[in-house]
């Protein structure tokens, strides 16, 4: 949480999840060159290794852009997301390995400057099968680059949550480029199924579950707008919220989250000051509320992180009639501290 | 058993909750087999490669004669008479006209690097690797020793008009320093060594995959490396009308690069 910034926070799951990381790249980036050389004895050591970087960068950013989507449809893959900013550095840096090797391989010791051979050498922009494929890649590879740079906390709060998450959101523009850097290059020339067939299944992969898990985000949206100023609406019943959880809830376009814990009821903005990570989703550990993603806490009657911890969200003022939750559709100022509604055991049977 | 679905799992905790732990083990299982099946399969479908050859970091020694006009190349003298033409070239996606200016007609014994594929075979001339040597005693020779016959290629036969379909390679990378040397994923490789100097070639398959190669000059014998350049028509098919001449082992199309045609 935003006290104070190091390098890395290092503690003992980080380390497992980074182990497990360069064990994987490392298992990826030897078989490949070993099943390589040993299936094709003639390759020269570059391309294998320009192949194998590409290869594994293109593997690997899959595999990121699928974490979101799966822990919206199964909270067990959100371990996964919890260091997910490591994955996009190791896919940073396999990318730009693959991407200076072939700048050096393709362009460099000629006439020009490499960047600007690599700009200019192939001009067919006429012609869809000839189009130049390596400047998307290039294109491609600043937007990682701007990515794994500013993926530090440090570069989150100096941004806010909302610039740093749009500018991370440009991933999905990089892997476009990236597909059509693919389709475009390397699969004009090599010709096997395999290859062609990995590439659209990984497309539709990406594209599946993120169209699964968005059709699931869109039903919680699907409430009324135009509630009134300052009335309260009716959200839920208590029994719909489990103990020490909550329910996300839309009111007017905004997403609340509800909790409810130890005979009382909050609600708070879902967006975590963060990473936007929803809260909602969370839980009430040691008497906050602890958001899934990477663990930030806020007091669930003030939306204020405890000291010496400075995020705050917005609260809701909220009522409980009944058996039935009601939430103010105005919400507080962040950090606005606001009584819990509270209920006797027998409401939650009404 | 706790259910794992309803575990909360906290990254700055020193221990996941156990039913969450054992999902994560067989994931990572799961994801390590998954990587080695993934560099298996893209590993093992890419297309053959080419059986051209770079002997990267192996010297060897040549002696024979410069010739410089069209492209520079070494005369070698076989054991069972006439000569087989090395074609040269230097470090880098550059030809080597700068390194033999003054050696034309000479013999020389070089040091470089062998490329070679199929009839073709180059060498990479490393710095300071030709050295002048005395004329044999056969040859009538000047005393700087410079053989009879000058820098320029010597003609074989007559040359016969054809008019060839195929694709421009650069020489340099098509004989083994890049696999793959050709089609579009090497055009800008190939473009840059051909704009800076090093012999294009009109790679021609028959029926039967076998290539033939023409070394591309203009009309007049003169370098056409900047007109495909700018045209635009390395690595993609082109027809080309033209003289066909033999010069001892290479063969070269001389026709005017206006005259190219790309073929869409």
């Amino acid at each position: 949480m935003g006290h104070a910034y190091q390098a890395v926070g290092w503690n003992r799951q980080k380390k497992i999840y980074d182990g497990v990381l360069l064990g994987a790249i490392l298992l990826y980036l030897g078989g490949f060159l070993g099943l390589g050389f040993a299936t094709h004895p003639d390759a020269t050591f570059e391309t294998m290794l320009i192949r194998a970087l590409g290869t594994g960068a293109l593997l690997l950013l899959h595999v990121i852009l699928s974490i979101g989507p799966l822990c919206r449809l199964d909270r067990r893959f959100l371990p996964l997301l919890y260091n997910r900013r490591h994955l996009g550095v190791a896919m940073f840096i396999l990318a730009l390995g693959h991407g200076t090797l072939s700048t050096i391989q393709f362009h460099a010791f000629g006439d020009l400057h490499p960047l600007v051979s690599l700009l200019v050498s192939n001009t067919r922009f006429d012609n869809l099968a000839q189009f130049p494929f390596q400047p998307l890649g290039f294109f491609a590879l600043i937007i990682l680059a701007l990515m794994a740079t500013t993926s530090h906390d440090f570069w989150l709060s100096i941004l806010s949550a909302p610039v740093w998450k749009a500018l991370h959101m440009l991933v999905y523009v990089a892997y476009a480029l990236i597909v059509m850097h693919v389709v475009l290059g390397v699969l004009q020339t090599e010709t096997s199924l395999w290859l062609s067939g990995a590439l659209g299944a990984g497309v539709l992969w990406v594209f599946g579950l993120h169209i699964v898990a968005g059709r699931r985000e869109v039903r919680v949206d699907l409430t009324p707008a135009g509630v009134e100023a300052n009335s309260y609406v009716d959200v839920c019943a208590l029994q719909d919220i489990p103990e020490k959880r909550a329910k996300v809830v839309s009111i007017d376009g905004e997403r609340v989250a509800v909790f409810r814990y130890d005979g009382r009821v909050s609600a708070l903005s879902n967006p975590c000051q963060h990473q936007n990570g929803p809260l909602g989703e969370g839980c009430i550990r040691d008497g906050l509320v602890t958001c899934p993603w990477h663990g930030y806490q806020y007091r669930p009657d003030s939306g204020a992180s405890p000291e010496p911890f400075t995020e705050k969200v917005p609260t809701f003022k909220v009522k409980v009639e009944e058996g039935r939750v009601l939430v103010q559709s105005n919400p507080q100022p962040a950090g606005t501290r606001v009584e819990p509604a509270t209920f006797n055991a027998e409401e939650i049977d009404v | 058993m706790s259910d794992p679905k309803q575990e909360f799992y906290v990254g700055y905790l020193p221990q996941a909750p156990h039913g969450l732990g054992r999902f994560l083990k067989a994931g990572i299982l799961m994801l390590l087999l998954g990587t080695v099946v993934a560099a298996a399969i893209l590993s093992m479908a890419q297309s053959p490669y080419s059986k051209a050859k770079f002997e990267f970091g192996v010297s060897s020694i040549l002696e024979g004669r410069i010739e410089e006009l069209p492209f520079p190349t070494l005369m070698v003298p076989r054991e069972g008479g006439g000569d087989s033409r090395y074609l040269l070239t230097v470090f880098g996606k550059k030809g080597a006209d700068e390194a033999v200016a003054g050696f034309a007609g000479k013999r020389v014994r070089v040091r470089g690097t062998l490329i070679y594929h199929d009839q073709l075979t180059m060498v990479e001339l490393g710095p300071a690797a030709i050295e002048v040597l005395a004329p044999a005693t056969a040859e009538p020779d000047a005393s700087d020793g410079t053989v009879a016959g000058g820098g320029a290629w010597t003609q074989t036969g007559a040359g016969v008009e054809r008019s060839l379909i195929g694709e421009i390679v650069d020489s340099k990378c098509y004989l083994g320093v890049m696999k793959p040397g050709n089609l579009k994923t090497h055009r800008a490789c190939a473009t840059r060594c051909i704009s800076g100097g090093v012999p294009p070639v009109l790679m021609v398959r028959d029926e039967h995959g076998l290539a033939t190669y023409f070394l591309l000059t203009s009309s007049s014998g003169g370098s056409v490396g900047r007109q495909i350049v700018d045209r635009g028509l390395v690595a993609e098919p082109v027809r080309i009308s033209g003289e066909v001449v033999r010069f001892g082992d290479l063969l070269v199309l001389k026709a005017d690069p206006e005259t190219y045609q790309r073929l869409d």
